[in-house]
C-alpha cells in the first residue's frame, strides 16, 4: 500500500507532460479525443449557460420585488421564466455533473485510459454546442414564452414565439446526453482496470451508470415528442390538437415520461458526488455500499413509473393518479436509504470541514427538505391545493439547486486540484459555500410559505400582502448570486497563483488520487491493478490527513 | 488510428484498427458492440414514442384507422417488406464474407443491399406521390392543387357530403384548390352509423347532434395519415442514413479493409440495417393490414 511520502502532499513538481500542456493549439483542443479536455470544454460551456440562466433568474426576482408587474410586463416575464427554465434544465443541470465531472473522472476512477468511445464523446460536445447555438439563436430572435414544459395546445397553436427553433435546439441537444450516457455505460462495462470489480467501483461511478440508463431510455422519448410538436406547429394540424380529435394530455404524458426521469438525471449524479464527499471527508468506508449502489439503480428504474404525478389535475383518471401517487411514495424509499447511509457514515467518522464537505453537508439538509416536500406534492389530495403554486417552485429548486447545483459545486471544489493541479483559497471557498447555503435558503424557503398561501407560479404580479416574503426571497437571491460568482473569481485566481496541489491533496485512497495532478493524457503511467476496496481507509494505508498536514506545515515554515 | 496529437505512447505497438484507449481487439470489439446495442435501445425508445401515439389513437378511433388503412396499397407495402427482408439477407451475408475476408463478395453484396434499399425508397416515393395526388397528405397545402374550373361540371358534386358522392367512373369529382386534406370515401361512415362497433371515443368523435358528421370522421382519418407520414417518413430517413452508411462501408470494403481480424464496422452497420428492417416489419402490418376486414 502507498504511504504518505508516495502519495505526496504538494512538494512534487507537476509532471512535465500532462493533458493540459500536451498540445497548445486551438485545433489540439477542438479535435481532441481526450475525455479530460472534452470535460474542460463542457465545464466552460455549461458555466456560460448557467450564468445566462442566472441572468433570467435575476430578472424574475427583481420583477417580483413589487406586487405590480412593473419591471417586466407579462409577456416578457413569461419569456424570462421560460428561458430561465430551458437554459438551466437542458443546458446546465442535465449536462452539469455527467458531462463535466463524469467525463473527467469516470475513466480515471475505473483505471482506464479514456472513455470507450472517445470520438462519440467529442461528437456529443459538438451536438451540445449546435443545440445550444440553435437555442441561443432563438432567444436572440425574440425567445419563447410557453414555459419549459411546452404544454399543448398553447405551444402548437397559440404562442407566437420561437417554439420550433427552441424545440429543435432541445431535440438536437438531447442526442448529446444520449451519447454521453451510452459512452458511460460502455465504459463501465468494458474499460475497468484489472481488479476493479463492480463492487469496488466508487459510488460516483454507480450513480453515473444509473444516470446513463435514464439518459438512454428517457431522452429519445422527449426527442420524438418535441419533433411531433414541431411538425404539428409547422403543419398547423396534428395529434395534440383537440379541435380535430387530438389529445393535449397525450403530450403531457409523453413529455413527463422523459421529464420526470430527467429530474433523476438532475439528482442522481449529485448523489454520487455526495457519496464520495461524505465518505472521503469522514475518512471512513461508506456505510452500506451495496445499498447506496443499488438505490441508484432503483431510483433510475422507479423514476420511469411516476410521471403521472405531474398530471393529478390535468384530467388524468383518478385511478391512474392513485397508482402514480403510490409509486411516488415508493421512489422516496431509495432516496431515503441514501440519506440514512450518509448519516451513518458520518457517525464516528473523523469529519473534516473542508469546502467540499461544507457543500456535502449543505446538500444533505437541502435535499432532505426538497425530498420531503416532494412527498407533500406526491399526495393526491394535498397536491390539488399546491399544484402550480410557489410551493412547487420551492420544492424543485430545493432538489435541483439545493441538490444538483450544490453537489456540482462541491464536486468542482473537491476535484479542482485534480483537474488543474492547483489549490484554491480554502478561506474564500468556505465563505462562498456558506453564502450559497444561506442565500439559497433565504431565497427559496419563503417560497414554500408563499405557495402554501396560494401564490401561483408564472405570474408577473401578485397580491400586495405577499410582498414581504417576496422581498426576502429577492434579497436571498442576491446573496446566492454573490455566493455563486465568488468561485469564478477565486478558482480563476488559483489557476494563476494557486500553489501546486500535488497528486493527492486530500490524502485519499481513490484511483483518481493515485495519478499526478493534472493527470497525463493517458491518465496513468501504467495500467493500475486494483487490490483494494472502495473507500479503504485505515492505519495501514497511511492515509492520515492530519499527519500529512502537520508535516506539510513543518516543511513550509 | 492512434495518430492523434494526444497520444503519448508512440513506442507501443498497435494492431491495425485498434484504437489507443483499448488494450486489445477483444476489448474494442466488446465496447463497440455494447455501444451499438445501446444506440439501438435508444432508437427503440425513439420509435417507441411513435408506436405509443399510434396505439393511443388506434384504440380510440379504430374505424377511422381502418378507413385510412384501406387507402394504403398493401401490394406496395408487401413488396417493400419482401425487398427489405431480402436486403437483410444480403447484409447478413456481407458480414459473413467480411469475416472470411472475401473482398469481392463483400462489395457485390453491399451493392445489392444498397440496390434493395433504393428500391424500397423508390416504392415509398411512388406511394407518397399517390397520396399527394389523392389529397391524403394531412398538412394543408402539401397536396396537389386541383382547381374547380378544371372539372367545372363536377364542382357541385364535390360540395356534397362524401357519402352522397357516387364512387368510381367519370362521376367521381375531385376539386382541391388549396391542397387541403381530402376525404371522399365514406363507406365506413355508413358502417359507423350502425353504432355497434364504436368505441366510446368514436361515439363522441364522429357525431354532431346525434348525427354522423363526415367532417369529424375525416379529421380522425387525417390523424391516421398524420401518423402514417411521420412514422414512415422517419423510417425512410433511417433508410437514407443506412444507404449513406453502406456507401462508406462499400468504399472501405473495396479498399480491402475488412478481414477475419477486423470486421466490426461491417457487423455494426449490419445491426443498424437489420434494426431499420425490423421497424418496417412492425410498421407494415400496423399501418397497411390491421382493420382491413372492416371493408372486405
Amino acid at each position: 500500500m502507498q504511504n504518505v511520502d508516495d502519495m505526496g502532499t504538494g512538494y512534487y513538481d507537476r509532471p512535465k507532460l500532462n493533458y493540459l500542456n500536451n498540445g497548445h493549439t486551438i485545433k489540439s483542443w477542438l479535435l481532441t479525443k481526450d475525455h479530460k479536455r472534452i470535460a474542460i470544454m463542457y465545464l466552460i460551456s455549461v458555466s456560460v449557460f448557467f450564468f445566462m440562466g442566472g441572468l433570467y433568474a435575476s430578472a424574475i426576482r427583481l420583477e417580483l420585488l413589487t406586487p405590480a408587474s412593473d419591471l417586466l410586463e407579462s409577456g416578457s416575464y413569461n419569456k424570462a421564466f421560460t428561458q430561465h427554465g430551458i437554459l438551466m434544465i437542458f443546458f446546465f443541470l442535465i449536462p452539469s455533473i455527467p458531462a463535466v465531472l463524469g467525463n473527467f473522472l469516470l475513466p480515471i476512477m475505473i483505471g482506464a485510459k479514456d472513455l470507450a468511445l472517445p470520438r462519440v464523446n467529442l461528437l456529443s460536445l459538438y451536438i451540445y454546442w449546435i443545440g445550444g447555438g440553435l437555442t441561443l439563436f432563438a432567444l436572440l430572435q425574440g425567445g419563447v414564452d410557453t414555459g419549459w414544459t411546452f404544454y399543448t395546445p398553447y405551444s402548437t397553436t397559440f404562442s407566437n414565439t420561437y417554439v420550433m427553433a427552441v424545440g429543435l435546439g432541445i431535440f438536437v441537444n438531447g442526442f448529446s446526453s444520449i451519447l454521453t450516457g451510452l459512452n458511460f455505460i460502455v465504459t463501465v462495462h468494458t474499460m475497468r482496470a484489472p481488479g476493479m470489480t463492480w463492487f469496488r467501483l466508487p459510488l460516483f461511478v454507480w450513480a453515473q451508470y444509473a444516470t446513463s440508463l435514464v439518459m438512454i431510455l428517457g431522452t429519445p422519448v422527449i426527442a420524438i415528442t418535441v419533433l411531433l410538436l414541431a411538425i404539428e406547429r409547422f403543419g398547423r394540424v396534428g395529434i395534440f390538437d383537440p379541435s380535430i380529435g387530438g389529445d393535449p394530455i397525450l403530450f403531457q404524458h409523453l413529455f413527463w415520461f422523459y421529464s420526470h426521469p430527467a429530474v433523476y438525471i438532475m439528482i442522481l449524479p449529485g448523489m454520487g458526488v455526495i457519496s464520495e464527499l461524505i465518505s472521503n471527508f469522514s475518512r471512513k468506508k461508506i456505510f452500506g455500499y451495496e445499498f447506496i449502489a443499488f438505490s441508484s439503480i432503483a431510483i433510475a428504474v422507479f423514476g420511469f413509473l411516476v410521471w403521472g404525478h405531474h398530471m393529478f389535475v390535468s384530467g388524468q383518471s383518478v385511478y391512474a393518479g392513485l397508482v402514480f401517487s403510490f409509486l411516488t411514495m415508493v421512489v422516496a424509499v431509495p432516496s431515503a436509504i441514501k440519506m440514512f447511509n450518509w448519516t451513518a457514515t458520518l457517525y464516528k467518522g473523523s469529519v473534516s470541514f473542508d469546502t467540499p464537505m461544507l457543500y456535502a453537508i449543505g446538500f444533505m439538509g437541502l435535499f432532505l427538505i426538497g425530498g420531503l416536500t416532494g412527498l407533500f406534492l406526491g399526495s393526491m389530495g394535498l397536491d390539488v391545493h399546491l399544484t402550480d403554486t410557489y410551493f412547487v417552485v420551492a420544492h424543485f429548486h430545493y432538489v435541483m439547486v439545493g441538490g444538483q447545483v450544490i453537489a456540482y459545486l462541491g464536486g468542482i471544489h473537491y476535484w479542482w486540484p485534480k483537474m488543474t493541479g492547483k489549490m484554491y483559497s480554502e478561506f474564500w471557498g468556505k465563505i462562498s459555500a456558506m453564502l450559497v447555503f444561506i442565500g439559497f435558503n433565504l431565497t427559496f424557503f419563503p417560497q414554500f410559505i408563499l405557495g402554501y398561501q396560494g401564490m401561483p407560479r408564472r405570474y408577473a404580479s401578485y397580491p400586495p400582502e405577499l410582498q414581504v416574503l417576496n422581498i426576502f426571497s429577492t434579497a436571498g437571491a442576491s446573496v446566492l448570486g454573490v455566493g455563486l460568482i465568488m468561485p469564478v473569481i477565486y478558482l480563476g485566481h488559483s489557476l494563476l497563483f494557486g500553489k501546486n496541489a500535488g497528486p493527492n491533496p486530500w490524502m485519499l485512497p481513490g484511483l483518481e488520487w493515485r495519478t499526478s495532478s493534472p493527470p497525463p493524457t493517458e491518465n496513468f503511467e501504467t495500467t493500475p491493478i486494483v487490490t483494494w476496496e472502495a473507500y479503504e481507509f485505515g492505519e495501514e494505508s497511511g492515509l492520515d490527513l492530519e499527519e500529512a498536514r502537520r508535516r506539510e506545515i513543518a516543511r513550509t515554515y | 488510428m492512434a495518430t492523434h496529437v494526444d497520444t503519448l505512447d508512440h513506442e507501443h505497438y498497435h494492431p491495425p484498427g485498434l484504437q489507443h484507449q483499448f488494450e486489445d481487439m477483444k476489448q474494442q470489439e466488446e465496447s463497440v458492440s455494447i455501444g451499438m446495442w445501446m444506440f439501438l435501445v435508444q432508437e427503440i425508445m425513439f420509435f417507441g414514442g411513435l408506436f405509443t401515439v399510434y396505439l393511443v389513437f388506434r384504440s380510440r378511433f379504430p374505424m377511422a384507422f381502418a378507413a385510412g388503412s384501406n387507402h394504403l396499397d398493401a401490394f406496395w407495402g408487401g413488396l417493400n417488406t419482401l425487398v427489405l427482408i431480402v436486403s437483410s439477407l444480403t447484409m447478413a451475408l456481407t458480414v459473413y464474407y467480411a469475416q472470411k475476408g472475401n473482398r469481392n463478395m463483400q462489395v457485390i453484396l453491399i451493392a445489392l443491399t444498397m440496390f434493395f434499399g433504393a428500391v424500397f425508397l423508390g416504392v415509398k416515393a411512388i406511394e407518397y406521390t399517390g397520396k399527394y395526388n389523392d389529397g391524403f397528405v394531412p398538412i394543408t397545402g402539401l397536396n396537389k392543387k386541383v382547381r374547380a374550373d378544371a372539372h367545372a361540371d363536377h364542382a357541385a358534386v364535390a360540395e356534397k357530403p362524401c357519402y352522397e358522392v357516387e364512387h368510381g367512373g367519370a362521376e367521381h369529382a375531385y376539386v382541391n384548390p388549396r391542397g387541403d386534406f381530402q376525404w371522399t370515401d365514406c363507406s365506413l361512415v355508413k358502417l359507423a352509423e350502425d353504432g355497434k362497433y364504436l368505441t366510446d371515443a368514436e361515439k363522441v368523435g364522429y357525431f354532431s347532434n346525434g348525427q354522423i358528421d363526415p367532417n369529424k370522421f375525416r379529421d380522425k382519418v387525417r390523424i391516421f395519415f398524420w401518423i402514417y407520414f411521420v412514422m414512415t417518413g422517419l423510417h425512410a430517413l433511417h433508410m437514407i442514413v443506412g444507404l449513406g452508411l453502406m456507401t462508406w462501408l462499400g468504399w472501405k470494403a473495396w479498399l480491402g479493409t475488412y478481414g477475419p481480424d477486423y470486421y466490426m464496422p461491417v457487423e455494426m452497420s449490419g445491426l443498424y440495417w437489420h434494426f431499420v428492417d425490423i421497424v418496417w416489419i412492425f410498421l407494415f402490418p400496423l399501418l397497411y393490414l390491421l382493420g382491413r376486414h372492416f371493408m372486405h
